[in-house]
């Protein structure tokens, strides 16, 4: 058998099954959206691009799309902050190997928790009355706080869960990729009278750039994956302050009315929406990173 | 004004010692080698002296200002390292203002040293360059612009031209001899290649296992090594090594091992008692073929011709041991023809076969 067609032969079967699986949904998605289905009735007919005119005038859908973006851009760069500040801090105070690889497992175990089990233990921790946030706010003589009912919080407060899980994981593969780089260039640094600050601004973290954007795409396609971690804390509330695109999804097609078509048209709108942004970032990140 | 002065340095990692007491002065302007084989400290040294490694005990000081303690940003010192240790991801430019940007030089004053270095080392053309556009010869330039720009008091060069091909590493060992003659700034160089060392020094300072084994300028190290481990560790093709016994007969004194019997002037020696046992060394660089009736001539079969172009190194087989000597006159030399070739006495080196001090008198 020649390489090119051993090539077709392996591929096709997963490319396959792939795109069928994209495909038949996308198109499903695509066929409701343009019909008037709801779970009340039975019976459905073509409506043309009528949920698509009626989202586009649907204050809550606009609210969601506005807190999606927030929710990308506070858990992306939380994140990466949080990960890049603790990374350094670690390696440059932190020597010994064992307390090193403590601190990694450590740092480990939030993102190894199912995202439900991470909702609930923060709700516990959040919770006026029970939660041992308020009790150590309590002490500096503030009332309890409503982390989650409060609407100026609310939507912080779960993003603080999600960079608590994945910013904590980041610093590990930065700590990583820190102790990967070649020791003679931060040499040279210190030799040119760099502060430590200045070490990392100027030498190491432009030296990382490609891995950290890699991290910052990975982050931002994950985010866009948070249904579960905000149902279970919030379920979009208190209103709809925390109600990203899919949860609005979730709310208009199945919880409330079975909407299923506006929902759909939902879904078809976020799809593009996403796959255009994404392709203008990564072409972005690549003129920038050459 | 910076001489460099190293007292009682202590070096060890956990509990294993490096380097032990070690005590040096480098004059203001000179250019100083550290050479050795890996792992006897000189690199360590080196870096300890830039500040890149702690010092466990002892002092150092850089123009009579103790910088033990201080960071190496601080110390007023430059260096290239083994690897070029370029900012990879800025331009030729920006890696060689990076030190002056630090020190927050005004931007005029950073271009205008910036073109000069360039102008000093052939890079001009390469400013906007990123270093991996670059090939070697080029990117150590730009280590040594980096470090020359910051008019520093001392250069430190760690090994910097191992990663460079024979050719190039020629030209750039006369670049940075050239540069020094200029600049006059105190240097110290690290390297384990001889032949670099002895064309480039003032001085070397031979280093084994974490002390300084002998230094002194290069002719002094090739022609009155201290130890036999210095008269083996310098020149190329490597000296050749006999136990003898000495026999003393009336005022001569003779250095015998099987059919080789060396004279040598005994008032120049110390500790060559009759029936004593020493190791002669003898440069294949200093004995020829040997002229009728001469002095000192030794006799054997020839192995092997290696013709090195203008000359050869000749290994001989001497009583079954092998043997070595460089002649201009080996065209007509085959293997298996019996050969006889002498050494001048001046040239003979004894050493201890205890202690591997020479023991030629002193002076």
């Amino acid at each position: 058998m020649n390489n090119r067609r051993f090539l077709f032969w392996t591929l096709t079967p997963g490319f396959a099954v792939l795109a069928i699986l994209a495909l038949i949904s996308i198109a499903g998605a695509l066929y409701f959206s343009v019909m008037d289905r709801s779970l009340r009735y039975p019976d459905y007919h073509f409506a043309g691009l009528y949920n698509y005119q009626r989202l586009l005038s649907d204050r809550r859908f606009l609210n969601a799309l506005q807190i999606s973006a927030t929710w990308e851009i506070v858990t992306v760069v939380g994140s990466l902050v949080v990960a890049t500040l603790l990374s350094v801090l670690i390696f440059e105070t932190v020597k010994s190997f064992w307390i090193r690889n403590l601190i990694c497992f450590a740092f480990l175990a939030p993102v190894l928790l199912p995202r439900v089990a991470a909702a609930f233990i923060w709700r516990f921790l959040y919770s006026p009355s029970l939660g041992l946030i308020n009790y150590l706010v309590g002490l500096t003589g503030l009332g309890p706080v409503e982390f989650l009912a409060d609407p100026s919080l609310a939507l912080m407060s779960v993003a603080i869960v999600d960079i608590w899980q994945w910013g904590l994981f980041f610093t590990v593969i930065m700590l990583k990729l820190l102790e990967t780089l070649p020791r003679d260039p931060i040499e040279a640094a210190q030799l040119d009278n760099a502060r430590t600050w200045e070490i990392h601004a100027f030498v190491t973290l432009p030296m990382l750039k490609a891995p950290i954007i890699s991290l910052a795409l990975v982050k931002a396609v994950e985010s866009l994956r948070s249904f579960d971690l905000i149902y279970v804390m919030t379920g979009g509330g208190p209103g709809t302050a925390t109600e990203t695109l899919d949860l609005y999804a979730y709310q208009a097609g199945i919880n409330l009315g079975g909407r299923i078509s506006y929902a759909s048209a939902m879904s078809i709108l976020l799809l593009v929406l996403t796959t255009i942004v994404f392709t203008l970032i990564w072409r972005g990140i690549r003129k920038w990173s050459v | 004004m910076a001489n460099i002065r190293c007292v009682n340095i202590r070096k060890s990692y956990g509990g294993h010692s490096v380097i032990e007491n070690l005590n040096l002065d480098i004059a203001d302007h000179e250019f100083v080698v550290f050479l050795g084989p890996s792992g006897c400290g000189k690199s360590t040294m080196l870096r300890m002296i830039a500040g890149l490694e702690d010092i466990t005990g002892g002092t150092v000081s850089i123009g009579d200002r103790d910088v033990t303690h201080l960071h190496p940003g601080e110390r007023g010192v430059a260096m290239v390292f083994q690897s070029y240790a370029l900012y990879p991801h800025m331009t030729v430019e920006e890696n060689i203002a990076f030190g002056l940007r630090r020190q927050k030089v005004p931007q005029a004053e950073i271009a205008r040293r910036v073109q000069h270095v360039a102008g000093l080392l052939g890079l001009e053309s390469f400013l906007q360059r990123k270093p991996k556009n670059l090939s070697g010869g080029q990117q150590q330039r730009v280590a040594m612009a980096r470090a020359m720009i910051k008019t520093p008091k001392l250069f430190l060069f760690d090994e910097p031209l191992s990663n460079l091909d024979a050719k190039l590493r020629e030209r750039l060992r006369t670049e940075i001899r050239k540069m020094h003659l200029d600049l006059k700034t105190t240097t110290i160089f690290v390297t384990h290649d001889q032949l670099e060392a002895m064309t480039i020094a003032d001085r070397i300072v031979l280093m084994r296992a974490g002390a300084i084994e002998q230094q002194g300028t290069p002719s002094e190290i090739f022609d009155r090594p201290a130890t036999r481990f210095v008269a083996d560790f310098i020149g190329s093709p490597a000296m050749n090594f006999r136990g003898c016994v000495v026999s003393r007969d009336g005022g001569s004194v003779s250095l015998v091992a099987g059919s080789i019997r060396l004279e040598v002037p005994a008032s120049e020696f110390d500790g060559l008692q009759h029936g004593a046992k020493v190791e002669v060394g003898l440069r294949p660089s200093k004995m020829d073929l040997a002229a009728e009736g001469d002095l000192n001539a030794i006799s054997g079969k020839i192995i092997l011709v290696e013709n090195m172009g203008s000359e050869a190194q000749v290994i001989v087989d001497v009583d079954g041991q092998e043997m070595s000597f460089v002649t201009k006159a080996f065209r007509t030399l085959e293997p298996g023809q019996p050969v006889s070739f002498s050494i001048e006495p001046a040239s003979i080196h004894v050493f201890s076969k205890e202690t591997g001090r020479s023991l030629r008198k002193a002076g």
